[in-house]
């Protein structure tokens, strides 16, 4: 991590420089891992492919892990992270991390039974607790967005409904065809989750700054993000002799967006709230003006 | 490395065995000092705090300002001069690497006193008549209160020219300073702003320069709601504290005030003025004769008024007198003109000087002088009235018993305002609108803070006598023929060419200091050459930065033969110079300081007394005492006896005798820094309690200072006028006016016309000229004015003021956090216009010179003004060498033209910006 | 029980870091780690134009998103309101500082020093190990308001136990007590006059108290 440097005299929001790619590395492992935990109990063709999927989730979970322990300033402390379960998302983000894995690694070690429910399940609570992690960051607008945790949740949802998507075409044993109307469904209610999300930043309002970047690659995400994979999957309904090949497209399409949604909202988008003043102070004699709030959108 | 905090027990940090807090004063800049404390643990300096227990006698509650946060990191500052060096090469400019190479402290001494007995040996005066030993010190004299006894040596050596300035006349008050004790023994001018409440403020940065005193007493003003207008091109620091901004436009503050007066004089009704202060305590009722001098009683030569009373012309003195104010009178009356001259009148009609003054304002419309300033119409007339409404005329306030007229009003005035061309306007226009309403020297009121000029220093009061005329006696240095003094006795030739320098040990750097280094160049017509001085101390100052046309300043250092710099670091100037002597700094060494009374910008105090420093911390390297220096180089000259006496006299500032006590040094020894000062503080404990104690060094070691209360009347000027029966010099300027004649004459006399531009600044009653014309004729004259359409100026900084600690880090980094610092503040909507973006880095060019910086957009500038803060494009001194910052210091043109008849100019120049290509 | 807060007479404010000087000689901060600081913010456009200068810094919230998000506990508050960081439990996550609506959290990774590579003898005697990496902020020189109660003295009154900022203020501006108090001097000065707190609608609680204008 790079020196917490305050611009001087620096009075509207600027990106913080605390979390950087490795941070939304964590939110893109935890999302796509979690979410192909979930859906790998759906979309394993074979027990060998579910234990493949299973490792690659934990893979990609704990390279998200990985990620942020390469950040912080004292790794070798690492530990304490799990002393602040009471109100930290971060420290229950880290415990249940610990049963995931767990349950994920017997889920893998058994191919199927009780632990592949519970890993699944455990790793949605975890990617809840990295939509919460965000939403509870009060200094980044783009972040403390409440609706984020829907948009977390569900690109976690599209991330992995692609990627187990993408796998179960590639790993032993058939897949079933409906995984494509699952990612589908999933994209749907991202789409939804983004839409709510922006509108509601739009509302709220955001570091101007941080809305240059939302804004241009909002229209690119719907487009690229969702509005494509959408129509190869629609389109490989329609023409079902083409359906695997266009899901495993739309699957890789599908997870790629979410990754740019969170690296772009993690690692771009996060301007802090800056300084405003309710109203400008009287010198003297005068009238109390009307305040300012330099840097935002409203 | 953690230690247990001293305050609070805890462990913190490293373990600190011994930790003190020693007291200290910090005089960086002419607003202090500031009183503070050191916090030393195990003999490193680490913490500056205020000194909390002087917070019931300091006019700023005992505190100090940011640039006191400088002298830790000035103390380690790894880039210092810590050993005496001497130059290897010969040759000497500013791309003549100087080959500083250590020597001892042995051989510097040598070096140096050989020097000085070589020049005492061939005499202390050289051929022309100048001295033979020259000095310069920065800073307003402040540098005075850091370099311990050496001004007794300089008082022992004899002659000295200061005449090399380092920023007089073009970066101070300077008109302010030499009108202003003519008027009202106002070095300089400052509201008495704990009871003011309402005051306008013409460029006066007194945020940025006005010290803590200054700061604690406005902010203390706005919370209880004093309204401050600022009128300045740019929204300085002062400007954001201030209840409305008026953005007028560069070196047209004349034409408000003249405005204002219009609306004071000719649109309300006489019973809005203090009519009784107007008759008794001014000029206003002399009357005027037909070559503009008084008219006086044949017999005894006194001005006249015309006594309503008994309805004839009276001596201004006549006890009883019922003086009108206004109107034309028919008397016989006796006209004294320059140069002895005289008219005897019969039955001449006469006006009185008032009269004179409302005919000569008539002109100066509020709606005229709106269009002048580039304001918005109705401004000038809202203001004067506004000023009008607060000035409760007629009240009173009881001070320590005694009545004096409240009047809570006052104007300020900054740098630019009251220097160059228009600063007597300025001044003088200034000094009447408080006159008008009674407000000149009166609780709420315009007052002076302290006299230079005038003598004794120490009391403003003390300095007051009676005139002939009933006005104030100001030591004019002489105009009439036989006692004019032809042949200048300094380089800069105050006393040859202004008057109103006077001859005070202060005089000389009140000089148009210019001069000294452009006649060094080139002597003007029939005028004596210049020569450079053998030898040149310099301390505390950097002309070959500070000064305009700093690249001509360079050349002209570069060509004195000797340079002995006492240095900090390296820099610009001492790169010239021959011997380095390092000094111990701020908290590495001892002096024992005057404090209290009134001085400037806003000191007002209640207390008076003396205040130490001393060390705090070992002295780094081989820096030594500037004390113990002052002592060597005295014993080595063979001036022990005439030094030590000088300190007995009280050159380092402390009478050591008097006819109760005697703490002189034996002036046949020796003595080190230690005993110097010990006895310097006996005898200032003594002072302060008629000789009851006698506590020396040990005790203000421990105390730090020691303060007795003094009367509040001090601060005004009024009840010792009254009490004299003295009539402030004001609204006619016949003295002036006999001056400006007779220095004409002198000078035609003597073939000198290329100073005939400034003689037209005498005039009794000053009418409007062009000011900003006399900028924009210089540059056309030199260049094509269109190419050059913005007017460069600058502004003060509390954190650099006078910039000696540009070198500082801690400076550096929290000036960056004010907008504006390092860089080109240029209007938002102009820079868009020309293409400027924020941070984009633009030349800034004069027709002499350019610089470059990055923009700073802001809202709050004229769109035909640039502002650049601070003047740093040093080009040696480590760190800010670094900061790659402009200046418009090398872009100011030195000549003539721009100097006004005191000697000064602006920092003001006529540039234009371009954008410059990314590299 | 005490809450010790501070108030800021934006009305006196005149921008002249003094405080920020101050704070870095009290708490020993590298350059550039300015745990109390004042702004200069401009707003309107020529020639209505107003400067207005801000001092901020931590707000010592009642209600600390900061310390809500640590996941080490590092981040605490006392029962008199003040919010530190023990520097032994931080872990360096950043999290706080994300989480502190006020930018007032620093991180330092790598010594620096005011001249070069090399500290300063000041430097480098109050250079503190454990600070590196992890965040740190102004604490309301609560090793001061710790020694009050030892002594029995007045966090705001007596300067040996007042935070450094406002001892060093040379206009008056900063002043520092107890909220709880109706007679401290800070109760007095709200009681007077009307104030704001800055991002209150975030729901921080913040203890800076930004005095504009009388009653």
């Amino acid at each position: 991590m790079s020196d917490v440097k305050i611009p001087p005299g620096r009075v509207t929001p600027w990106h913080q420089t605390n979390w950087d790619w490795r941070a939304a590395g964590n939110f893109i492992g935890g999302g796509s891992g979690t979410g192909l935990l979930f859906f790998a109990t759906l979309a394993a063709g074979s027990a060998d492919a579910y234990r493949i999927m299973a490792l690659v989730a934990l893979a990609f979970i704990g390279g998200g892990l990985t990620c942020v322990w390469l950040e912080i300033g004292k790794p070798f402390r690492a530990i304490n992270v799990f002393f602040h379960p009471h109100t930290s998302w971060m420290t229950r983000e880290g415990m249940v991390a610990v049963p995931v894995f767990l349950c994920g690694l017997a889920a893998a070690w058994f191919g199927g039974g009780i632990f592949v429910g519970m890993a699944a399940l455990l790793g949605i609570v975890f990617l809840y607790c990295q939509g919460r992690i965000l939403q509870a960051s009060k200094g980044i607008p783009a972040w403390r967005e409440p609706k984020i945790v829907p948009l977390i949740l569900s690109t976690g949802f599209v991330e992995g409904a692609g990627l187990a998507a993408v796998l179960s075409a590639v790993l032993p044993g058939e897949g079933p065809r409906w995984i494509a109307g699952v990612l589908l469904g999933a994209l749907i209610l991202r789409r939804i989750a983004w839409t709510m999300y922006f509108k509601a930043v739009e509302q709220s309002g955001l570091p101007k700054k941080a809305m240059d970047v939302l804004r241009p690659f909002g229209a690119k995400f719907e487009m690229l993000g969702q509005l494509a994979p959408e129509i190869l999957i629609v389109a490989g309904i329609f023409y079902g002799a083409v359906l695997p090949g266009l899901t495993l497209v739309a699957g890789l399409v599908a997870a790629a967006s979410g990754w740019w949604l969170k690296y772009t909202i993690v690692a771009r988008a996060a301007y802090n709230q800056g300084y405003a003043l309710p109203v400008l102070p009287v010198r003297g004699q005068g009238e109390v003006k009307p305040g300012i709030k330099p840097g935002w959108t409203k | 490395m953690a230690y247990h905090d001293a305050r609070t027990g805890r462990l913190t940090m490293a373990a600190a065995r011994n930790v003190k807090k020693v007291p200290q004063y910090c005089y960086q800049c002419v607003a202090g000092p500031d009183l503070l404390t050191v916090k030393v643990e195990d003999g490193v300096a680490t913490e500056v705090e205020p000194n909390f227990s002087a917070c019931s006698v300091h006019p700023g509650a005992g505190k100090c300002c940011v640039k006191a946060y400088g002298i830790i990191q000035k103390t380690y500052n790894p880039n210092r001069v810590l050993q005496p060096m001497k130059r290897t090469n010969p040759k000497k400019g500013r791309h003549e690497e100087p080959g500083f190479v250590p020597i001892s402290w042995e051989e510097a001494f040598g070096i140096v006193a050989g020097k000085l007995n070589e020049v005492r040996a061939r005499g202390l005066i050289d051929e022309v008549g100048y001295p033979r030993v020259a000095a310069s010190f920065g800073g307003g004299g402040t540098p005075t209160y850091y370099m311990g006894t050496f001004p007794a040596f300089l008082s022992a050596w004899g002659p000295v020219d200061f005449s090399f300035g380092s920023g007089q006349g073009v970066k101070c008050y300077h008109s302010e300073h030499l009108y202003g004790e003519l008027w009202h023994r106002a070095f300089t001018v400052s509201a008495d702003t704990p009871s003011c409440e309402y005051m306008l403020s013409f460029g006066a940065n007194s945020e940025a320069s006005a010290g803590v005193a200054g700061t604690w007493r406005h902010g203390e003003a706005r919370a209880r709601g004093m309204k401050r207008v600022q009128l300045e091109p740019h929204i300085s620091v002062t400007g954001a504290a201030s209840a409305e901004w008026v953005p007028i436009k560069p070196k047209t503050d004349a034409a408000f005030l003249y405005g204002l007066i219009h609306v004071m004089l000719h649109e309300q009704p006489r019973t809005r003025l203090d009519v009784d202060f107007l008759k008794h305590h001014t000029g206003s009722p002399y009357l005027v004769g037909p070559h503009g001098f008084y008219l006086r009683d044949p017999a005894t030569k006194k001005p006249l008024l015309w006594d309503a009373k008994r309805n004839a012309a009276v001596p201004f003195d006549t006890p009883d007198a019922d003086p009108a104010l206004e109107g034309s009178f028919t008397l016989d009356a006796l006209e004294v003109g320059a140069d002895g001259e005289e008219w005897l009148h019969q039955g001449i009609a006469a006006d009185t000087s008032f009269s004179m003054l409302v005919a000569h304002m008539k002109p100066y419309t509020p709606e005229w002088a709106d269009g002048i300033c580039d304001i918005r119409p109705g401004t000038v007339r809202r203001i004067a009235n506004e000023y009008l409404d607060h000035a409760r005329i007629g009240e009173t306030v009881e001070i320590e018993g005694v009545t004096l007229p409240f009047r809570p009003v006052a104007i300020a005035l900054g740098k630019t305002v009251t220097n160059g061309w228009g600063g007597y306007e300025c001044c003088w226009a200034r000094t009447l609108i408080a006159c008008l309403v009674g407000g000149l020297e009166v609780p709420g009121g315009t007052l002076g803070t302290t006299v230079r000029l005038n003598r004794p220093a120490t009391s403003r009061q003390a300095s007051v006598k009676k005139g002939e005329d009933g006005f104030m006696h100001f030591p004019m240095n002489p105009t009439a023929k036989g006692t004019w003094r032809k042949e200048p006795a300094v380089r800069n030739a105050h006393s040859t060419l202004v008057p109103l320098s006077a001859n005070s040990p202060w005089s000389t750097a009140l000089g148009p200091t210019h001069l000294a280094w452009m006649f060094r160049k080139q002597s003007p017509e029939n005028w004596p050459k210049v020569t450079a001085p053998a030898i040149w101390f310099c301390y505390r100052t950097n002309p070959s930065i500070s000064f305009w046309d700093t690249q001509a300043i360079v050349e002209r250092v570069a060509e004195f033969p000797f340079i002995v710099a006492f240095a900090y670091t390296r820099d610009e100037t001492n790169h010239m110079a021959d011997v380095l002597l390092p000094e111990c700094t701020d908290i590495e060494s001892t002096q024992l300081l005057r404090v209290g009374g009134t001085k400037f910008m806003e000191q007002f105090w209640d207390h008076e007394g003396y205040v130490l420093r001393q060390p705090a911390v070992a002295p780094q390297g081989e820096s030594k005492d500037f004390t113990d220096i002052a002592t060597e180089l005295a014993e080595r000259t063979g001036l022990l006896r005439e030094y030590n006496e000088a300190i007995n006299r009280g050159a380092a500032g402390v009478v050591l005798s008097n006819h109760t006590w005697d703490f002189k040094l034996d002036p046949e020894k020796k003595h080190d820094a230690a005993t110097i000062w010990d006895h310097a503080c006996r005898a200032a404990s003594a002072e302060l309690t008629d000789g009851r104690e006698t506590d020396g060094l040990d005790w203000y070691k421990e105390k730090g200072l020691r303060t007795r209360p003094i009367s509040r009347l001090t601060w005004y000027l009024f009840p010792e006028l009254k009490k004299q029966g003295i009539r402030f010099e004001l609204p006619y300027q016949e003295q002036l006016l006999r001056i400006g004649i007779q220095l004409g004459r002198r000078l035609h006399e003597n073939g000198i016309e290329w100073w005939n531009t400034q003689l037209t600044e005498y005039q009794a009653l000053p009418p409007i000229k062009d000011f900003p014309g006399v900028w924009e004729k210089d540059t056309a004259a030199h260049g094509t004015l269109g190419d050059f359409p913005f007017w460069l100026i600058t502004s003060r900084s509390m954190q650099y003021a006078w910039g000696s600690n540009v070198g500082i880090q801690l400076m550096d980094e929290v000036g960056s956090n004010l907008r504006g610092h390092g860089g080109v503040v240029i209007n938002t909507q102009r820079a868009h216009e020309l293409g400027i973006a924020e941070g984009d880095m633009v030349e800034v060019t004069s027709y002499l010179k350019s610089t470059r910086g990055p923009a700073i957009l802001r809202q709050g500038i004229r769109p035909d003004t640039l502002l650049m803060i601070g003047q740093f494009d040093h080009w040696v001194t480590p760190y800010a060498k670094d900061m790659k910052a402009p200046s418009m210091n090398g872009l100011v043109p030195m000549n003539i033209a721009l100097t006004d008849a005191t000697g000064s100019a602006a920092d003001l120049v006529r540039v234009g910006v371009k954008k410059l290509e990314a590299a | 029980m005490a809450r010790y807060i501070m108030t800021v007479d934006l009305r006196r404010c005149i921008g002249c870091q003094t405080c920020t000087a101050a704070c870095r000689h009290a708490n020993a901060t590298p350059p550039g780690v300015q745990w109390r600081k004042v702004l200069d913010i401009e707003s309107g456009e020529f020639p209505d134009v107003r400067r207005s200068f801000v001092p901020v810094g931590c707000m010592h919230c009642a209600n600390p998103p900061c310390m809500h998000v640590c996941p080490s506990t590092a981040t605490y508050q006392r029962a008199d309101g003040l919010v530190g960081i023990d520097y032994d439990l931080c872990i360096g996550c950043g999290y706080c500082a994300v989480a502190c609506p006020y930018q007032a959290r620093y991180i330092v990774h790598k010594r620096e020093f005011a001249y070069g590579e090399r500290p300063t003898e000041q430097e480098e005697a109050r250079f503190d190990p454990k600070r590196m990496s992890a965040a740190n902020k102004c604490t309301f020189c609560s090793d001061r308001v710790d020694y009050a109660k030892e002594h029995g003295l007045t966090p705001g009154v007596d300067p040996e136990v007042t935070p450094a900022c406002v001892n060093s203020c040379i206009a008056g501006v900063l002043a520092f007590g107890d909220r709880e108090d109706p007679n401290s001097n800070v109760s007095q000065l709200l009681a007077e006059n009307q104030f704001f707190r800055m991002h209150e609608e975030l729901g921080t609680d913040p203890g800076m108290y930004y005095i504009f204008d009388s009653k």
